[in-house]
């Protein structure tokens, strides 16, 4: 950018100086015409004295003398004035001036002195003198205009020249500047160009980017493994990824622009009611809502599959909701996987029962049948009679170990009346063998009349099994306490209103359980128990004291000063049952 | 059924059963100590001759498998019969003992495998 500028300021001054020394050369053309012009004068000053004198002398009147006098000043002044303008021309005028003098004292003067005296002035000498001084005088100015008009000659060639070197720098600087514009814009123009093509380039890149991630996005909406909907605001159908499609029976084109109760249409497994519509729900609330839970899909040809789903609002950058994301799953084999499950539960917490059961009922049949032995050997009648007592009230535990067996798995199908301390005293007999093994004191605070409404089975199962937890939790030597205490209605800690009901604890002081182990104690297949243990009984216990619309908890310290572990099991004396608690 | 004087050690902590179980040993000829416990039971082990014994398993503080290894460890040539109330008991300690019966197999049952535990010499090693 500087490189141009300074070549034509550069360019600039050769042109004003080529202009100046034009200029100068006019000036000096229009002196030399000035000298041509003066000297011209000077010599018509002469003649005019000349011609004047010459009539003098013809008619000796004075008036004829007028122009010869009337020259005199002019003439001074012109020669003043070229004297003044003379370069190398003095020479000449000088001899011009000399001349003139000459020619004004050797003849004119003489002449009209004797003209005035009224003399003969025919004298062939003096008029040859007086001509040959005007002759000489003449030769003299002629050498002068000679000499300006060859001056002014070279000064309008070199004139010339400058204006030709004027004209030439002009075109030079034209072109220069010509080309520097055109260097300046095409290099303008270059980066302009760049510029647009980087931006394009740009564009391109972005538009490249925006479509690879829509790609991706498009890729993992088909190949994820839940069924994804996606609707606008309205809940009209936009997008449905194939599990959609295949959990639906509806292909994506026919569901599209559709409201999306008319394909994802959903109701309650038990009550069959439809659902609340997901779009609604995520629009009125705002945010990700998990859908009820027990949801049937009924599909495009009536089946029906049991799903798991919930619903996300998409926002745009301003956080105003444009639609709503579903996303749900079939969960029948789920189901199917969690009901095995439970019913592998049941079999293993009979099957530890029933060993249990067996060990109390042999040890007074293993009683009994010697006493028969015996007695069959032969024996005095007192002894006889001592023996049959003993068998008598061996067959009495075993009748009443049945009895409490019997009453274990005896399931209802509504909610039944249960009196809690009538439940725990026949599990705590039953699980009296099992406390003696261990070398555990058990201990109770079981009033009478507190009678919540459940299935008795089920509960049974969750006691025994904390109970059975607590008992091995205290080892040789601990204490197991199971209390049971009325709760009226009113706030639990954390706020939640609970029904009037009972609380159960079982409250063991073994080691407690420590913090890693207690955030897994309700997942299905944890145990600490290895192969003694399914790893199944705190997670069903879970289900079915949710079920009946309680809260089991588990409270523990490790702390060698205050250990232990409570569990305990709010349950409401009139509770809403919920039949897929389990 | 040979009257010998074997001296049998009974351990159970069933009181009812043992007493029956004592009464019976006693009319077939033994001589017999009782114990309710593993530890009164290894106490008794150790300070009389006892020619076999007679051992429950589910016991409080220590069970029937383990009151059987220390008296392995003492006197390995005593026969042991385990009498459990529990059928599927650990490998580990069936093998440990020479006989190995369930409660309400009977009396003439565990008449009959004391007898033969007892007439084997080498008895710890027939298992």
């Amino acid at each position: 950018m500087v490189l141009p500028v300074v070549a034509l300021l550069l360019l600039a001054s050769v042109l004003l100086w080529l202009i100046h020394g034009s200029n100068l050369a006019v000036g000096e053309i229009e002196t030399s015409d000035q000298r041509i012009a003066l000297a011209t004068l000077i010599e018509r000053l002469a003649v005019d004295e000349e011609t004047g004198l010459r009539g003098y002398q013809a008619t000796s009147d004075p008036r004829f003398l007028e122009p010869y006098h009337n020259a005199a000043a002019p003439m001074a002044q012109a020669v003043a004035q070229l004297r003044s303008m003379a370069t190398a021309t003095p020479v000449h005028l000088n001899a011009f001036e000399q001349q003139h003098q000459l020619w004004h004292q050797t003849f004119a003067e003489p002449l009209i002195d004797i003209i005035g005296a009224g003399g003969q002035t025919r004298d062939i000498d003096l008029n040859i003198t007086g001509r040959a001084r005007m002759d000489a005088m003449r030769a003299e100015l002629d050498t002068i205009v000679n000499n300006s008009e060859q001056q002014r000659t070279v000064r309008i060639a070199a004139w010339k020249a400058q204006v030709r070197d004027v004209i030439t720098a002009l075109v030079l600087l034209a072109l220069f500047i010509g080309l520097s514009i055109g260097l300046f814009t095409r290099d303008r123009l270059k980066a302009v160009s760049a510029a647009f093509r980087k931006s394009l380039d740009l564009q391109h890149s972005r538009a490249e980017a925006l479509f690879r991630s829509e790609q991706q996005l498009r890729t993992t909406l088909a190949s994820i493994g839940d069924g994804v909907i996606a609707c606008d605001a309205n809940g009209r159908i936009q997008m449905m990824n194939l599990v959609a499609q295949e959990l639906t029976g509806w292909p994506e084109p026919e569901a599209r622009d559709r409201p999306l109760e008319e394909v994802f249409h959903i109701v309650n497994e038990t009550t069959r009611e439809p659902s609340e519509n997901p779009a609604a729900k995520v629009k009125r609330l705002n945010r990700i809502v998990g859908l009820a839970n027990h949801t049937l899909l009924i599909r495009r040809d009536g089946s029906e599959i049991a799903i798991d789903d919930s619903g996300a609002p998409i926002r745009n950058e301003a956080g105003e909701l444009t639609g709503v994301v579903m996303v749900f799953r079939d969960v029948t084999i789920e189901r199917k996987t969690r009901a095995a499950l439970l019913a592998n539960e049941k079999l293993a917490v009979a099957g530890r029962l029933a060993a249990t059961i067996a060990h109390e009922i042999h040890n007074p049949l293993d009683s009994v049948s010697n006493l028969l032995y015996l007695l069959q050997q032969g024996s005095d009648p007192e002894e006889s009679k001592d023996f049959l007592r003993t068998a008598q009230s061996e067959l009495a535990r075993v009748t009443q170990i049945s009895r409490a067996m019997l009453s274990l798995y005896r399931e209802s199908k509504a909610p039944v009346p249960v009196d809690l301390k009538a439940m725990l005293e026949d599990l705590l007999l039953l699980m009296e063998r099992r406390f003696h093994d261990l070398g555990v004191q058990v201990t109770t605070e079981l009033p009478a009349e507190i009678t919540v409404e459940g299935f008795p089975g089920e509960l049974r199962q969750v006691f025994t099994n904390l109970i059975a937890n607590a008992a091995e939790a205290a080892g040789p030597g601990g204490t197991v306490t199971v209390r049971v205490t009325p709760r009226p209605a009113g706030l639990d800690p954390s706020g939640r209103k609970l029904e009037p009901g009972a609380l159960v604890e079982v409250i063991d002081n073994g080691p407690g359980i420590p913090p890693e182990v207690r955030e897994h104690l309700f997942q299905p297949f944890f145990t600490t128990k290895g192969e003694r243990g399914t790893g199944l009984g705190l997670w069903v216990s879970q289900g079915i004291i949710r079920k009946h619309a309680g809260i089991l908890t588990l409270a523990s310290h490790t702390d060698p000063a205050d250990r232990g572990t409570t569990a305990s099991v709010f349950l409401a004396t009139k509770p809403t049952i919920d039949p897929g608690g389990d | 059924m040979e009257n010998t004087s074997h001296l049998v050690l009974c351990v159970d902590d069933e009181v009812v059963g043992l007493r029956v179980r004592k009464i019976l040993l006693e009319r077939a000829g033994y001589q017999v100590l009782t114990a309710a416990d593993g530890h009164s039971g290894l106490e008794l082990f150790a300070t009389h001759p006892v020619d076999a014994v007679v051992l429950d398993y589910s016991m409080p503080g220590m069970h029937g498998g383990e009151v059987a290894k220390k008296m392995r460890q003492t006197k390995p040539d005593v026969p042991i019969l385990l009498l459990s109330a529990y059928v599927g008991l650990p490998a580990e300690v069936s093998a440990l003992v020479d006989v190995y019966m369930t409660k309400g197999e009977g009396a003439p049952a565990l008449l009959q495998n004391l007898c033969s535990m007892l007439s084997v010499p080498a008895a710890s090693q027939s298992r």
